[in-house]
């Protein structure tokens, strides 16, 4: 019955062609900027955590002044993030930020590459379960007794070490030799979850060394250094001392209770750091001036999808129900106009039901040739996106959640579209038409 | 004479098809009347004069690697070389470029004293020497730039002078001139010697983008990672880049030389989701009106088709092909203004849902009025001329069948 409503439904769309491909074009059109900007917010939106979203957590201290800055800020002073570093009722814990430095290796022939560079300590590959293909992370010793070891990324040993195991082997950064303990797979999460504040859909690093060399090596800092107060940073000593915040603070917390003790923990800190003249804003009790975000809320507060996203979206949402409207108006059109045959197969014994399902098949039809119209007119404006503007690549690759929401949307939309119009002709009254012959 | 009496009843009576037309121009009333205004807004945006002499500065960024190089000695050298190539018309160190959306930010106190002082909005810090002002085509309108002799090196020297934005000015000093003010950061004072007509700052959706300060600091000597400005002719910009490799490869290999690029082009990426959303917006409004007015067409054609009986019959009754015309477009004209009023009401609707939600500005009334009249032209343009076959339709139509 199914197959015969479709042959139907096909006749009845070629015996119509202009008023079918007028509806065909108004929801491919709906459709294909439906999911042009739904992809776009999926892939930002996307949460790169999985199911370690609850416990991957970053730490966020309001060490700001009284009437200073009105949120907390998601970097921390470095005095913080090494007390916190020292805590040991942490099992994993991880400063970091991005610097940047020129590498070169022993082979004179490959020119030295300006490099950006993470910062961090040993428990970020653990934390961010970053794969490894040779060697391994530093030893623990090295994030208290500074050691000059560094992790790289596959395509650097590639291009210094033609793909071969480098682990012992000697890089330079800055010209300072520094040994390879291990070398990663490609790890490239997006949107860069764990440093979304310099441009969230930047690459990450692929050099990582250990942050216990920060005081001595003085890294430049590639990212944001806020202040609230005047501080005069002439050494990097004065940076290292001041309230000024540039670092990001990573921890694992697995449940409630875990999370519940560490904010007791850091409450207590702040109390002791008050004690010394800091976290000088009285307006607030100490338990208010700590805060811990999983990845998923950390996303949300570093605004990694646009407003102008979340607009688009909406807009588009508008557009496609302006094009169901327009549908449900061209198939009542074109259904009234077959009543005459519709009173003819009444009479003849078709019931209300089977008039009714065999005109939502024609509908569910022209919604999924629609669709697919649309996926095509979504894949070309996405191309576009990425040729005329500066739309990063990771944003522009068709979801694969896209090839089922998208027939989804379009048969649904052409079947709300088709209800009524399917109704308003099952209820024709055969013997008007009849006796009108 | 416009028989909308007689319209009217018509319209009563098959009221579903006039109902999704209705709804169809309230919706697209609301939606292009936001989006229109949207658009309006970002195109403002993009088309605000920066003040640079943005085609004719490359800017570039160097780092030195070798520990052993002077970087305090080697900004001044590479300053030399740069001013020295051929084609350059000046070349200045600069601590932030602007337009390129990551720089620093900072404010001045008008005392010493921190907590009685007042403090100025926050503004682009630019620290240069005296070509910086000459490099970025700015113009003076008061005072005077720094001589050679008066450029500092470090953060804490003293006898800080500063040149600032005029629109600062206008912010901090009102009416009064700035010129030979004392500002303090800390315990260090700035004396103000110069007002420039125009200096953004480096991020374009700021609030206080037209804000900015330049120091009398050249802090190329600071750190091995810096970057530069230089001025040529447009025509000159292209060769330039390799030339400047070149000759800093020269004087000392051990260095990184990256981001080549004009602040025309640092504008570009500024501005790049801006023309993003303008582009987006506008071709959504085209589709829109276009889906619109084609599915006006088909339904008007069905209602034409159905109604041929009668309208041969008016015809044969003695109606005008002009009636028949102007009966189909004052239909049309009834349901696009009532559709048009709630639309229009809608629109301001989501336009305060969308400032509350995302601080956008509220749409003022004129974008509805103006999508009205928009709809009113591209529906005349779907109805005329189905309509005008309609008048085609012999009189003879209707006594032939029954």
């Amino acid at each position: 019955m199914f197959f015969y409503y479709c042959d139907l439904a096909w006749r009845s769309i070629r015996k119509t062609p202009m008023l079918s491909m007028l509806m065909v074009l108004a929801i491919s059109i709906g459709i294909g900027i439906t999911i042009t900007t739904l992809n776009v917010y999926k892939t930002m939106s996307y949460n790169p955590a999985g199911d370690r979203s609850e416990v991957i957590n970053s730490v966020q201290l309001w060490s700001q002044g009284l009437d200073t800055w009105d949120e907390f800020s998601s970097n921390m002073t470095y005095t913080d993030a090494m007390n916190l570093r020292n805590n040991n009722e942490l099992s994993f814990k991880a400063a970091t930020f991005r610097t940047g430095l020129a590498m070169q290796s022993d082979n004179p022939k490959i020119e030295p590459v300006l490099q950006s560079v993470r910062v961090t300590d040993r428990d970020f590959f653990k934390i961010f379960s970053v794969p490894f293909l040779y060697g391994s992370y530093w030893d623990v010793s090295v994030d208290e007794r500074p050691a000059y070891q560094v992790v790289i990324s596959q395509k650097l040993n590639l291009r210094f070490f033609e793909g071969k195991n480098s682990v012992g082997k000697t890089v330079f950064l800055d010209r300072k030799p520094y040994q390879i303990v291990g070398v990663i797979e490609d790890w490239n999460p997006q949107p860069k979850y764990y440093d979304p504040l310099n441009g969230a859909f930047n690459d990450a690093e692929e050099i990582f060394i250990p942050f216990s060399l920060t005081a001595q090596e003085e890294f430049d800092v590639w990212g944001n250094t806020s202040g609230w107060k005047f501080e005069p940073m002439l050494t990097y000593n004065d940076r290292l001392l001041s309230e000024k915040v540039w670092i990001q603070f990573w921890t694992e917390l697995s449940n409630q209770e875990q999370k519940q003790s560490y904010l007791a923990w850091l409450t207590r800190y702040v109390e002791q750091q008050r004690t010394m003249g800091r976290f000088t804003d009285s307006a607030k009790t100490p338990s208010e001036l700590v805060q811990i975000s999983h990845v998923e809320k950390w996303l949300e507060d570093n605004n990694v999808v646009p407003k102008d996203t979340r607009i688009l979206v909406g807009l588009s949402l508008l557009f496609l129900s302006v094009c169901l409207v327009n549908i449900l108006g061209l198939l009542l059109t074109k259904f009234l106009k077959r009543a005459p045959e519709v009173g003819v197969r009444r009479a003849i014994g078709a019931s209300r039901g089977q008039i009714f399902s065999q005109y939502m098949v024609e509908v569910s039809m022209i919604g999924f040739i629609g669709g697919v119209v649309g996926l095509l007119w979504a894949f070309g404006s996405l191309t576009a996106l990425h040729a005329y503007f500066e739309v990063d690549q990771s944003l522009i690759g068709l979801d694969m959640s896209m090839w089922f929401i998208t027939p989804l949307i379009a048969i649904s939309t052409a079947v709300i579209a088709g209800i009524y119009p399917a109704w308003v002709v099952c209820r024709t009254k055969p013997s008007v038409y009849l006796k009108a012959q | 004479m416009l028989h909308i009496k007689p319209i009217l009843s018509s319209l009563m009576r098959s009221k579903s098809s006039p109902i999704l037309l209705l709804l169809q121009i309230i919706l697209s009333v609301a939606i292009v009347a936001n989006a229109s205004f949207i658009i309006n807004e970002r195109l403002s945006l993009m088309q605000r004069e920066s003040g640079y002499a943005e085609e004719q500065i490359l800017t570039f960024s160097v780092y030195n690697f070798d520990p052993s190089i002077d970087n305090m000695k080697q900004n001044q050298v590479d300053q030399q070389i740069l001013r020295s190539l051929p084609n350059v018309i000046d070349a200045s160190y600069s601590n932030m470029l602007p337009l390129s959306d990551s720089g620093w930010m900072d404010r001045y106190v008008d005392g010493p004293d921190e907590d009685t002082a007042k403090s100025t909005p926050g503004f682009a810090f630019y620290l240069g020497n005296e070509h910086l002002l000459n490099v970025m085509g700015a113009k003076l309108i008061a005072g005077r730039n720094f001589s050679a002799d008066e450029i500092n090196t470090g953060l804490d020297d003293s006898g800080m002078l500063a040149l600032v934005s005029q629109p600062l000015a206008k912010a901090f000093w009102g009416d009064e001139s700035p010129l030979g003010k004392t500002m303090y950061q800390g315990t260090q004072t700035v004396t103000i010697i110069g007002v420039v007509d125009k200096l953004q700052g480096a991020w374009v959706d700021h609030e206080n983008f037209e804000y900015s300060v330049i120091q009398n600091i050249d802090f190329g000597g600071s750190s091995s990672n810096k970057s530069y400005m230089v001025r040529a002719l447009p025509e000159h910009i292209k060769g330039l880049e390799e030339t400047i490799r070149k000759a800093f490869h020269a004087e000392n290999p051990n260095r990184v030389l990256d981001n080549f690029q004009t602040v025309a082009e640092l504008r570009d990426r500024s501005y790049s989701n801006h023309r993003l959303m303008a582009t987006v917006l506008s071709i959504m409004v085209v589709l829109l009106l276009l889906i619109t007015a084609l599915g006006l067409t088909g339904m008007v054609m069905f209602n034409i088709q159905r109604r041929t009986k009668q309208i041969g019959t008016r015809r044969a009754l003695g109606a005008r092909k002009r009636d028949i015309i102007q009966y189909f477009m004052v239909e049309n004209y009834l349901i696009c203004i009532v559709g048009g009023v709630i639309g229009g009401m809608l629109a301001l609707v989501l336009g305060q849902q969308l400032m509350s939600l995302y601080s956008l500005p509220m749409v003022p009334v004129i974008y509805p009025i103006l999508s009205v009249i928009g709809l009113l032209v591209v529906t005349t343009l779907a109805v005329i001329v189905p309509a005008a076959k309609a008048a085609n339709i012999s009189p003879a139509l209707a006594t032939r069948s029954v």
